[in-house]
């Protein structure tokens, strides 16, 4: 029974229940809460509002600080590489965020159906935290050592290290694929874990019930479990859509965009413009076009996130 | 019955083992390469288990290449910005949690603190980078402390908050009908229950910091100042990679936030789901 590390029994909750009680001496408290926020608040939302703000000054000015207008946003969404990096990054999640929810899920109803005892279910769950934890650049010598030619575990063990081994981190196909394995490598476990604690909370008379009337486990997975973690599923999606569009450590240690542009997805393009070629002004308007997208995005989801802003 | 039952476990247990090894070889070949030899390396066919496991290429690593100044580096820069980042999520989750402040405001913090979760760091980093030179900050620990600061802050109030609703309104009241000034509550009711959780949240800021590599990479340039990722980075991109270095340089990174995931791992989940999974 006792595992060899204690780990907690995992549930979801959506909503907590909260009271408030009734102070007599309401209004005081009342100020003395708003004393103690309103400083420390502000100043945060103003240091974290700064950058927004300068990078709109910076979008709007040249490099010598003269006002050009809107110049650097027409030089900024002029640019046909914008367009190919957003089309590879639509590529990467295209390709990355189903894998990641299909074999995460398809891992938590395993675990969840078959495996009843608690040590290995512990011993799964610290294992899923341990690429969760990796820093994505030590993701990437990782994957250095797997992809690599020549020393590349990959190639040496597919028996390939002459003349012609494959080069999965140079040739265009091969490159995208190879830095989308390493995302679901390092996030399946990830979708896993949330999804895995999501199933916890399906009270276990309906499950019983649903097998008593014979339903066949894909019927009790649509039907039962499906609607109990469908937050759950749109929480793990909208993290990953959120980590996906800021892609970043791993691939530029693995292929640094390349080879050509083929895996130079948004956030890389950001880069090579304002500290490749150091033209601070598009890229700040590029941040600014980001910023705003993302705002935009998150207003958007934010409804439907089951996370409880209350 | 039975049958059916066999051959599901066999199922489940061939898929599990597929898992672990796709999930495990690739760090296994991390650890192995950083024990070998730099004349192992050169074999025809590499070698998947170390001819003669030495612990060189660690010391290659922190000495001769002088990494233990970017790993100081970290370690300060990780420290100041998780201290930071917890006393301010602190002063910011105390009023929205145990004092009446409005809905709309607890809500407005929520709600703002998770929008920047969903911010991609190349975008705040551009104009950051702008500001960290303007006023000095430039490639100085301290730039680093601020700016990991905010980005972890999010993280830090979501966390701090679900613990601090977790303990109840009660047991501060109660001292205060006691007579105990608010500011005695707090610290000899509140501080105390919450340290756990102070603690939980503290371990996990700072393993996000530990990898952080993009602001590091961009608001640093000399190793007075760059942090243990941006090093490791250089080792995988330099034209001639020297594996068991590399490798080496990768284990470290990887050793620190794993001791401090099993340490927290209770939270870890709360943490990554902003408090949507709890411990039952």
């Amino acid at each position: 029974m006792t595992s060899p590390i204690a780990v907690p029994e995992l549930t979801a909750t959506t909503v907590a229940p909260r009271g408030r009680i009734h102070w007599s001496d309401r209004s005081r408290q009342e100020r003395l809460g708003y004393r103690l926020l309103l400083p420390t608040l502000g100043t945060v939302v103003v240091v974290a509002t700064i950058p927004f703000l300068l990078a709109v000054v910076q979008a709007l000015t040249s490099a010598s600080g003269a006002f050009v207008g809107l110049d650097n946003f027409t030089n900024a969404l002029g640019n046909a590489a914008l367009y190919e990096s957003v089309r590879q990054t639509a590529i990467y999640a295209a390709v990355v965020l189903p894998t990641e929810i299909l074999l995460g899920l398809g891992l938590a109803l395993l675990v969840h159906r078959t495996v009843r005892s608690p040590a290995i279910r512990a011993a799964i769950y610290v294992a899923a935290m341990i690429p969760i934890f990796i820093p994505q650049i030590a993701v990437g010598v990782v994957f250095r050592l797997v992809f690599a030619p020549d020393y590349g575990i990959l190639n040496v063990l597919l028996g390939d290290t002459g003349r012609n081994q494959i080069l999965w981190l140079s040739s265009p196909p091969l490159a995208m694929l190879s830095v989308a394995t390493v995302d679901v490598w390092q996030w399946t476990p990830f979708v896993y874990l949330v999804l895995f604690a999501g199933l916890q909370t399906v009270p276990s008379e309906s499950v019983e019930a649903a097998q008593v009337d014979g339903a066949s486990p894909w019927r009790q997975f649509v039907h039962i479990e499906l609607p109990y973690i469908r937050p759950l599923l749109l929480l793990a999606l909208f993290f990953r859509i959120a980590d996906v569009l800021r892609v970043f450590d791993h691939v530029y240690v693995l292929t640094g965009g390349g080879p050509g542009t083929t895996t130079q997805f948004l956030s890389l393009y950001l880069y090579r413009v304002g500290f490749r070629f150091s033209d601070l002004s598009q890229a700040s308007a590029l941040a600014v076009v980001v910023m705003v997208a993302m705002t935009i995005f998150y207003t958007l989801i934010s409804r439907f996130l089951p996370v409880e802003t209350r | 019955m039975r049958r059916r039952w066999t051959l599901g476990r066999i199922v489940t247990t061939a898929v599990l083992v597929v898992a672990v090894v796709v999930f495990v070889f690739p760090l296994y070949w991390l650890i192995a390469t950083s024990l070998k030899t730099k004349a192992e390396l050169y074999a025809v066919v590499p070698t998947l288990v170390p001819q003669n496991p030495t612990l060189a290429p660690y010391g290659d690593v922190l000495v001769d290449r002088g990494f233990s100044t970017l790993l100081l580096n970290s370690i300060i820069a990780d420290l100041g910005a998780t201290a930071a980042a917890i006393a301010i999520a602190f002063a910011i989750c105390y009023p929205i949690t145990r004092l009446p402040v409005s809905r709309s405001v607890r809500a407005f913090v929520l709600n703002w603190s998770l929008s920047l979760r969903f911010l991609p760091p190349i975008a705040v980093v551009i104009p950051y980078f702008t500001i960290v030179r303007a006023i000095g900050l430039y490639n100085q620990l301290p730039g680093l402390i601020i700016v990991y600061t905010i980005f972890n802050l999010p993280l830090a109030i979501w966390m701090l908050r679900g613990f601090l609703d977790e303990i109840p309104l009660e047991i501060e009241e109660a001292a205060l009908v006691d007579g105990a000034t608010r500011w005695t509550a707090f610290r000899t009711v509140l501080l105390p229950l919450s340290r756990t959780g102070i603690l939980a949240a503290a371990i996990i800021v700072f393993a996000f910091d530990w990898a952080e590599f993009l602001f590091a990479f961009i608001l640093t340039a000399t190793p007075q100042s760059m942090t243990f990722p941006v090093g490791v980075q250089g080792l995988v991109t330099q034209f001639e990679i020297i594996w068991n270095d590399m490798a080496a340089g990768g284990v470290i990174a990887i050793a620190l936030p794993l001791l401090l995931m099993i340490a927290a791992r209770r939270y870890v989940m709360t943490g990554l789901t902003f408090g949507v999974i709890r411990e039952k």
